[in-house]
């Protein structure tokens, strides 16, 4: 979600980056383009140089031939009016202007045109010298004042509206970016829950209702197919029970018969306690598929941790255990009194788990220590044997990799069973963590870490 | 405890599997029982109750004409007795809405015939006792009818707590009760730091029952775990 902020503030920023840019290039080809006329408007030909020339080329009694050709080159006309308004000489003045000028005359065209003519004039003394450029050449504005107030209010209105601009701008890019986070932090959120398989929940998305609704399809598509795999594997093992319990019964009938011979009954033992691994396996697996997709609802109740160990561990003995293994427990008088809010048959489902592996691999016979510790807010569930445990690489391949039915990597090793998967998983479904660990020399450790919350 | 009091008693099967029925019918022959009834719908499984008034009745819960949950109202309505349900269903939904109609106990399929049979005799055995029970230990005799001791031609009487804390132990006779079990029996639901006068409770009983009350061989602790009670046959 951090990323996809960023992700949206560098966009910004970059497209406020080219808005600065763009400016930049108006500028410069602005430049580019009256380089050229701004040059010959303020150059040699420009009424302010031509007027010096000119008036200092020239006295009331005429006009130096230099200045005059110079005048002629660029269709310029001129007049010298002496103090009286008379016209003293010109070059090239229209016919149509008269000779002699009143002070209201001077008064006006000084300001402005003269016949349509943009006129300039000089103060050269004993007269005054008047520059005509061609009509249409120049334009004058003829009410040219500002009043210092108003010149001296500028830059303070500048530098103003800058800072105000800069801070719409600077709002206009937090609140489009809180907008668009708002709009699409529900759905960047669906997508992540989606990677990872789970269902999505969404709802108002504003502008963006058509991605969240395609978000949705997609989630409804995987939990359709979650719910059909895992139905399916519901009923198959559902289906395979009935039969099993057939296999298994009359295996065992016939292995405790007194009419069968030793050797059928081996065999019939043989039937009865491989039935007995299928019966297992279909259950585990079942359970896996509900716990993976969440379709197990937990039915989770304050339960003492303590005392449903002691029930299993009195169970476990009561139903037979081989006299090679011997079983210990230890509660310590705070985790004695705790109480969790759990699903206890799954719980017990996860211990026996445990204890039946460190069984199940060590055949010469072991023993299994539970033990039951609180510190703080946790419960500390220990179940150790001290048998051949397993090796570094083994255990880290266990810790790592995920199992078979979890992924979808041809290369997964298929031997392991779902025992310890059920019980990482049932942890999981409380909140806790699974930790497991070799003893120093042999014997396996499982560690399991439940946050009991607010329940006492 | 003696068993063979309880082969006498009537079970109701009902399952529509027939190959199943057949096995069970067999397992629970096998070992003594003698009046076994089936049926294979929810039809015939209402008939054979009212007619044949069994103790005890295993019900599958898929059937072809309804499910178990629904016979089970059915039989109840005609006469109040212990049910078992068998399910092909792992889920614990099925299991605990079971439970809470009020079945006693339920069997999930696959199952073992020694799965069977326990499950039978511990309820069994829970709903109909023995007449005039005595369970016999090493050094005495309890007499439970009379909540007595006999030791050494001696009569002790029990207290009513020593009295439920015996049978209990006795109705599980060789194997591990809790502590929890033993409290929950004696004080009720959730009960909290009541150790200490268990400890109490069996100190007095082994007293009581024991020859060498330091050195018991009848009720046994089991560390960590809870007690045991050793019946002479």
């Amino acid at each position: 979600m951090k990323s996809f902020g960023k992700y949206i503030t560098r966009h910004l920023a970059c497209f406020a980056a080219t808005i600065i840019v763009l400016f930049l290039v108006n500028a410069v080809s602005f430049g580019w383009t009256f380089h050229e006329v701004i040059t010959r408007d303020y150059g040699d030909a420009s009424p302010q140089n031509m007027l010096e020339d000119v008036a200092a080329a020239s006295t009331q009694d005429g006009i130096s031939d230099d200045a005059r050709r110079k005048l002629q080159n660029n269709s310029i006309w001129a007049m010298y009016l002496d103090r009286e308004g008379q016209c003293a000489w010109s070059v090239d003045k229209p016919v149509n202007l008269p000779d002699i000028y009143s002070i209201q005359d001077v008064a006006v065209f000084s300001k402005g045109y003269l016949a349509d003519y943009p006129v300039f004039i000089w103060n050269a003394g004993d007269g005054l010298l008047v520059l005509g450029y061609p009509k249409d050449s120049y334009t004058k504005l003829t009410s040219n004042y500002f009043s210092i107030h108003a010149i001296q209010t500028l830059p303070l209105y500048f530098s103003g509206m800058l800072a105000v601009d800069l801070l719409l701008l600077f709002l206009a890019y937090y609140f489009s970016k809180r907008k668009i986070i708002r709009n699409t932090e529900p759905i960047v959120a669906s997508i992540e829950a989606l990677s990872s398989g789970k269902p999505v929940s969404l709802s108002g998305c504003g502008e963006l209702s058509d991605v969240a609704e395609s978000v949705k399809k997609a989630s409804r598509i995987i939990s359709r197919q979650n719910e059909a795999r895992a139905n399916w594997i519901s009923g198959v093992s559902h289906d395979i029970r009935t039969p099993l319990s057939m296999i298994m019964g009359y295996a065992g009938r016939i292995a405790e018969s007194s009419a069968a011979g030793s050797s059928v009954k081996e065999q019939a033992n043989i039937i009865r306690n491989q039935s007995i691994k299928i019966k297992e396996l279909v259950q585990d697996m079942n359970l896996v598929s509900q716990l993976e997709y969440e379709m197990q609802p937990l039915h989770k109740a304050p339960a003492r941790l303590s005392k449903l160990l002691r029930s299993y561990v009195a169970d476990l003995i009561n139903a037979g255990v081989p006299e090679i293994y011997s079983i210990g427990i230890e509660i310590t008088p705070i985790a004695e009194t705790t109480v969790m809010n759990c699903d206890s048959r799954l719980i017990s489902r996860a211990v026996s788990n445990l204890v039946q592996n460190s069984m199940k691999h060590n055949p010469q016979g072991c023993h299994i220590g539970l033990s039951l510790d609180r510190f703080d807010t946790s419960l500390i569930l220990v179940i150790a044997d001290d048998g051949i445990g397993i090796s570094a690489e083994k255990l880290q391949e266990l810790d790592r990799k995920p199992h078979y039915m979890e992924g979808t990597d041809e290369t997964l090793d298929v031997r392991h069973g779902l025992g310890l998967l059920i019980v990482r998983q049932v942890t999981e479904a409380h909140g806790g963590t699974m930790q497991i660990s070799n003893a120093t020399d042999h014997g396996f450790t499982t560690i399991l870490n439940f946050p009991i919350g607010i329940v006492e | 405890m003696n068993r063979s009091f309880l082969h006498g008693k009537k079970l109701l099967l009902v399952d529509d599997e027939q190959d199943l029925l057949q096995m069970a019918t067999a397992i629970l022959a096998d070992e003594g029982f003698e009046n076994i009834i089936t049926a294979t719908s929810v039809r015939e499984g209402i008939d054979a109750a009212d007619q044949e008034k069994p103790d005890l009745a295993i019900l599958d819960v898929m059937l072809p004409d309804g499910d178990g949950f629904s016979l089970m109202g059915r039989i109840r309505a005609i006469t109040d007795i212990p049910i078992i349900f068998l399910t092909a269903k792992d889920e614990a939904a099925d299991k605990l809405a079971g439970l809470r109609l009020g079945a006693d106990d339920y069997i999930v399929k696959p199952f073992l015939p020694q799965e069977l049979l326990l499950r039978v005799y511990a309820i069994l055995r829970r709903c109909y006792k023995e007449d005039a029970p005595l369970v016999k230990l090493e050094g005495s005799t309890v007499d439970f009818s009379r909540a007595e001791v006999i030791k050494a031609n001696e009569v002790i009487p029990l207290t009513a707590k020593e009295h439920i804390l015996l049978e209990t132990l006795a109705r599980s006779e060789g194997r591990i009760v809790t502590v929890d079990t033993l409290c929950e029996a004696l004080w009720g639901d959730n009960p909290f730091g009541y150790e200490n006068s268990l400890n109490a409770h069996v100190r007095r009983i082994r007293e009581k029952i024991e020859t060498d009350p330091s050195k018991p061989v009848s009720l046994i602790t089991v560390k960590g775990l809870g007690y045991k009670l050793h019946t002479r046959k």
